[in-house]
């Protein structure tokens, strides 16, 4: 008896041995390689050749709207308008990649002052398997059809439609992509517990089932809902508002582009003037509410290209919006707190 | 090795703290006050159309609806070369004007690390008057001519006060036997936004009166500005009726006292015409 408590002990620890020391995966290893090596088909925008030459031109493409291209020439302006980032931010956004969650969000670009925006994030976007989603296909239909599926068409939509500019060149686009390859994520990024990472470096699991796994750490795509602005603007939505998340909602969402030389002509600051303005319309049924200008956005009109997308309620929730109109109509209490 | 490592010190230092320089902006909403130029500049690749009228003379009576009945017009088009130049012509159906200028913001106002008090502007205009004289004397090209040069200083003191001062000179090449080829002038102008869009407005050109022949005045107007972010609409009583720097500044006949006074307006309206550097 006392013997058998002995092998059953040295077989558990001989067994944990093993267990601790198999290997896992490299935590650096590229989310979408993985699942590429698991059996995953790759997408029409996988790039087989990069190079930093071809990311950085694709960088300052996204974030300067123009570069030089490989003849050794400035390229024109992708947009007259607007840049990439006038609407996407660049680095991760969420904390947690499973869930769309706009506090933890607004938290997280609080604590690192990322800009609040309408657009997903560029960081991770390749490994995302549709792009413009839900409502956008529901109010769009043809012209974003193809989009929907498609990161190339996106992008390309993304230049000629929301930001009001031209067709994309090959070069720019593969530039573009290599651009985007670069902020792929990283197994690292997904927050895998020690029993997952060892699941997907073991034999025992099916492949389709790790891949499985994977998928269920971050969010395939980004949902859009398209909600109206309250039924009643002067009594809002139900949800008190804390002014001070409302501070860094109008400094990181709105003053992202109504800044002095920004994208937008109108440029709201900390003035009073400013604040005073946008209380007072806060009930109209114009854009110039906050309600109707969140939900609904401003539209590209012929002479006058230049428009604000929409917030969808995943890009800002009802309750967000409140805790803006309650900075607007009490900012020193936002500094007071 | 220390004095290097200071060195570094110092420049990472002054680095961090140039990022904290602040720019004064909208100091006025427009690139003109009333008749004459602001500090402020197109921004790169936009290109404004400008339409003005001047009216006749309220003290001209219901007759002549009290001066709406008289009007004088000028088409511009101005552009900005860079964020900080900018250049611009126009024509004015007074004395059949055509004007042309340039001028570029060398110095902003900015607090923070960088601390400048003012913005300063330069301007640099020209104006060729087409009209025929009646003595059937056809003049030439060089005296049909006019320039100005101006500087610009303004400060916008909080959000809602700036003001302007600009200290001009004129020179026309052909002008009356009582007049002055060369005319010193100093500008005062001001602009006070009460509401987000909506300023009031002054301009007022202290030529001293050795330069102004009898009948001639000092040109002060005031207005009003409404800037709906694409166009703004500037409503002005003044009394010059001329819209170029030669007119209002040396050429202005009537007086405010005898209700001399020209009701004008002008509108802008701005276009994108090619990219450039948002961030």
């Amino acid at each position: 008896m006392r013997y058998s408590f002995k092998l059953l002990g040295r077989t558990l620890a001989l067994s944990l041995f093993i267990y601790g020391s198999m290997p896992k995966p490299e935590q650096s290893q590229a989310v979408a390689e993985l699942l590429y090596s698991l059996g995953e088909p790759k997408p029409d925008h996988y790039l087989k050749n990069s190079s930093p030459e071809l990311i950085q031109r694709g960088e300052e493409l996204i974030t300067l709207g123009k570069t030089i291209g490989p003849d050794g020439k400035q390229s024109s302006y992708i947009s007259k308008y607007y840049v990439c980032t006038s609407c996407h931010n660049t680095v991760r956004e969420d904390p947690n990649l499973t869930v769309v969650d706009q506090d933890a969000r607004l938290d997280y670009a609080r604590a690192n002052a990322i800009p609040y925006l309408q657009g997903s994030t560029f960081w991770g976007i390749v490994n995302r398997e549709t792009w413009y989603n839900d409502d956008y296909v529901l109010k769009y239909g043809d012209l974003v059809t193809a989009a929907e599926k498609s990161l190339k068409a996106s992008v390309e939509l993304c230049a000629t439609v929301c930001a009001q500019g031209r067709s994309l060149k090959d070069w720019e686009m593969e530039s573009i992509l290599a651009y985007l390859w670069s902020l792929e994520m990283k197994l690292s990024d997904l927050d895998l517990s020690e029993n997952e990472e060892k699941i997907l470096a073991g034999d025992a699991t099916p492949d389709d089932e790790k891949i499985t796994l994977i998928k269920s750490k971050y969010l395939q795509k980004s949902p859009a809902t398209f909600v109206g602005p309250p039924a009643d603007k002067r009594i809002g939505y139900d949800h008190e508002g804390n002014p001070v998340l409302g501070k860094a909602i109008y400094e990181l969402g709105c003053q992202h582009c109504h800044r002095p030389n920004g994208e937008s002509e109108l440029v709201l600051d900390n003035t009073d003037l400013s604040l005073n303005w946008l209380k007072r319309h806060i009930p109209d049924n114009t854009q110039k509410s906050i309600y109707e200008i969140i939900r609904k956005g401003t539209y590209a009109e012929y002479g006058h290209q230049e428009y604000m997308p929409h917030y969808t309620l995943e890009k800002m929730s009802n309750e967000q919006v409140e805790h803006l109109r309650a900075f607007i109509e009490n900012p020193t209490a936002a500094s007071v707190n | 090795m220390k004095t290097v490592s200071l060195l570094l010190l110092m420049f990472s230092l002054s680095g961090s703290l140039i990022a904290q320089t602040d720019y004064a902006y909208e100091t006025f909403d427009d690139t003109r006050i009333v008749n004459g130029h602001s500090i402020e500049t197109n921004q790169e690749g936009i290109l404004t159309f400008i339409i003005s009228h001047r009216f006749g003379t309220l003290n001209l009576g219901a007759y002549e609806q009290f001066g709406l009945d008289q009007a004088t017009m000028r088409i511009g088009f101005d552009y900005g070369l860079t964020n900080n130049l900018m250049i611009g012509i126009g024509r004015s159906t007074f004395e059949k004007t055509r004007d042309g200028y340039i001028k570029y913001r060398f110095l902003s106002q900015s607090s923070g690390d960088r601390n400048m008090p003012v913005t300063m502007t330069v301007l640099g205009t020209s104006a060729m008057r087409t009209l025929k004289r009646t003595d059937g004397i056809d003049l030439t090209f060089t005296q049909k001519m006019a320039y100005t040069t101006q500087l610009m200083i303004a400060r916008k003191f909080g959000s809602r006060l700036s003001l302007q001062v600009m200290p001009t000179y004129l020179h026309r090449n052909l002008v009356e036997d009582n007049e002055e080829n060369d005319v010193l002038s100093l500008g005062l102008a001001g602009q006070y936004q009460f509401l987000k869009n909506w300023s009031f407005s002054f301009e007022y050109y202290a030529t001293p009166s050795t330069y102004l022949p009898d009948d001639y005045y000092q040109s002060i107007a005031v207005g009003i500005q409404i800037d709906t972010k694409g166009h703004v609409f500037q409503l002005h009583f003044g009394n010059s009726r001329g819209m170029t720097e030669k007119f209002f500044i040396a050429e202005t006949t009537q007086t405010w006292t005898d209700g001399g006074i020209h009701f004008g307006f002008n509108i802008t309206r701005d276009f994108t015409i090619k990219g450039r550097k948002i961030r």
